[in-house]
């Protein structure tokens, strides 16, 4: 097997060393970032669907993230974007009031994995900082995170703080985190939630009109 | 007539020892999560809720028999853990377990941050794990848990600390020691007056998953994750070493506990790992844990968070009848097929729909759910995790009217 086809299964693995070593080596021998990226974006791919079926749980989405982040770090500084045709900008952030970020942190890995450009928002973000990002960044959809039971209630402020700037026509918005369910999306009134990050993927890329979910 | 505290006392107690010994009571009882809720109901600030030991006892009492739910609410709290932990055998009992706002500041706990100090007046307070153990400092607890705890845990996880030995340092103990007796007669008082108004307690003890420890308290847990990759072996002895320190401790907890108190474990790391992982890394030192605290006499009372659908059979591993199992977002009903004749169940309405339900939408809620879980006892409701502050309180109230309608055997 070429290590193109070893570096996805070593994601797949969650094979720390070699999935790196995987990667220094084919920097080192040449091969366009770009197709490291695309490898990588298999390998997520791939994790993803695990998620989702069930054979890989947090602890496995974890790792996963921590090598694709590694592996992005030492490609980024080469990868020239204009050379990569973006899906979408995404403004995420954990919402005021919660310091959660692994499952945001775990969306944000796979989102990249998928394509999709992302600004990161960080974790305890005031509503106002959202409306000023999505007037900076004027990004196709924002992602609201939460863990705790308060943040229901920013994830509330925030989204009405978008519609009182008048820009709640111009982006999609999810919400996503372990305090999400119907009863939250009922209150909130996002576009899409969810409380799976791989299906969070598969939302945005429907909120894009994309792949049918 | 109505009842007399000391009737609904008894009564009550009826209720949810029948239930939490897998047997049909004459309804389904409900536990009185009430959390931030009784300090939101009374007009307290969440700052005055975790530093006003009286105002936060009034509140408590009011909201308890202001909704009359089976048992009553308590005073919120986060963990200390390792002040208990750490001072195992040079204490005599158990130093205490838990951190409220006078504590916070007096210790300057790293890991808290409270309304009206980090946080603002009316905000719940929060946990923030942190990295305080270094991953090359596995060998070092593993070689002596409690003196790593001492040594290097207090003092990087409490600001006031730092120093140990230093004038600051024995000043900040002397204080905690002081403070914590009042904070004990304080919660004595209470729950001397919620049982003279007719409230049983529901669990008196507390216990820990020892992987949590290191994940709560040590490693934080994205750590402890990638640690389970990367230094497998180191995970698994660290957990077994401070297994043995929490197994101390249940048994100081339990010469002053009385039989068939209920101890608490709340688990964190359940939901994040595979079934496999969670064999591995996980179950061992925690079912240790359990069956320890049942041979003392106590009974587990185990709030196994988020979901904790692909671990349910390990369960039935536990004697049966001898535990309590409490679920987040775990499918109840699944539950119910899966350990219903073997553990009583815990578990009711996530925090959401107190907050963006209706009491038509609460009682829809319990009414499917009973229908469900209801026959042949063995279920206890009770909020997914606790009323949240900003509940409507006609949500709150619409909870127990829909249990007395739907849930009578």
């Amino acid at each position: 097997m070429t290590s193109r086809g070893k570096i996805v299964d070593a994601i797949v693995d969650l094979d720390e060393p070699t999935a790196l070593g995987l990667a220094d080596e084919m920097i080192k021998s040449g091969v366009d970032p770009v197709e490291i990226l695309e490898r990588c974006r298999e390998g997520m791919s791939i994790v993803g669907e695990r998620f989702e079926s069930g054979d890989f749980f947090l602890s496995e989405m974890i790792m996963a993230a921590e090598i694709f982040n590694q592996i992005m770090e030492k490609i980024r500084p080469q990868l020239k974007r204009s050379f990569i045709e973006s899906k979408g900008k995404i403004v995420i952030g954990t919402v005021e009031g919660d310091v959660h970020d692994i499952g945001k942190n775990i969306v944000i890995a796979l989102l990249e994995a998928e394509g999709f450009d992302i600004v990161d928002l960080g974790v305890d973000v005031p509503p106002k900082r959202f409306v000023e990002a999505i007037r900076k960044h004027a990004p196709d959809i924002v992602g609201m995170s939460s863990l705790l039971t308060v943040a229901i209630e920013s994830t509330k402020r925030t989204v009405d703080a978008i519609a009182e700037a008048g820009l709640r026509d111009k982006v999609r918005v999810i919400i996503g985190g372990g305090r999400v369910d119907e009863y939250t999306t009922e209150y909130v009134k996002p576009d899409a939630s969810t409380d799976n990050a791989a299906q969070g993927v598969r939302l945005c890329k429907k909120l894009l009109g994309g792949v049918e979910v | 007539m109505s009842p007399s505290p000391e009737e609904l006392y008894e009564e009550r107690k009826e209720r949810v020892d029948r239930a939490s010994s897998l047997k049909e009571p004459d309804r389904v009882p409900v536990l009185g999560g009430f959390g931030f809720f009784s300090a939101r109901h009374c007009g307290l600030t969440h700052h005055e809720f975790l530093f006003d030991y009286e105002k936060a006892s009034k509140a408590v009492i009011k909201t308890s028999v202001d909704f009359g739910y089976d048992t009553a609410g308590g005073i919120s709290r986060l963990g200390a853990l390792p002040f208990t932990l750490a001072f195992l055998r040079e204490y005599e009992g158990l130093a205490p377990v838990w951190v409220n706002g006078p504590v916070h500041d007096i210790l300057g706990v790293r890991y808290a941050r409270f309304p009206g100090r980090e946080l603002s007046e009316d905000s719940p307070f929060q946990f923030i794990g942190e990295e305080y153990m270094k991953v090359e400092e596995y060998d070092e607890l593993i070689e002596d848990p409690q003196r790593f705890l001492v040594e290097k845990l207090l003092p990087r996880s409490c600001r006031n600390l730092e120093d140990p030995g230093s004038v600051k340092a024995m000043v900040a103990l002397f204080k905690w020691g002081n403070e914590s007796r009042r904070s004990a007669e304080a919660n004595k008082k209470l729950s001397a007056e919620l049982r003279r108004l007719g409230f049983p307690d529901f669990s008196g003890g507390f216990s820990y998953a020892p992987l949590d420890f290191i994940g709560d308290y040590m490693r934080d847990v994205k750590n402890v994750l990638l640690d389970t990759f990367r230094v497998p072996d180191k995970v698994k002895d660290a957990a077994v070493a401070v297994g043995v320190l929490i197994l101390e401790m249940n048994r100081v907890a339990a010469k002053s506990a009385p039989e068939g108190t209920r101890a608490f474990i709340p688990l964190h790391l359940n939901e994040y790992f595979s079934p496999k992982q969670y064999g591995e890394f996980y179950w061992p030192t925690l079912k240790r844990v359990v069956l320890d605290l049942i041979d003392l006499g106590l009974i587990p009372y185990i709030f196994y968070e988020g979901y904790h659908d692909a671990h349910l059979e390990t369960i039935l591993e536990l004697p049966k009848g001898k535990t309590i199992s409490k679920f987040e977002k775990t499918d109840l009903r699944k539950a119910k097929e899966v350990i219903g004749d073997h553990s009583c169940i815990v578990g009711g309405p996530p925090s959401s729909l107190f907050i963006g339900g209706t009491p038509a939408k609460v009682e829809e809620y319990v009414k499917g759910l009973l229908e469900d879980v209801k026959p042949g006892g063995g279920f206890i409701l009770s909020p997914a995790v606790s009323i949240p502050g900003n509940a409507r309180p006609e949500n709150v109230r619409a909870l127990l009217k829909a249990v007395e309608k739907h849930g009578a055997y």
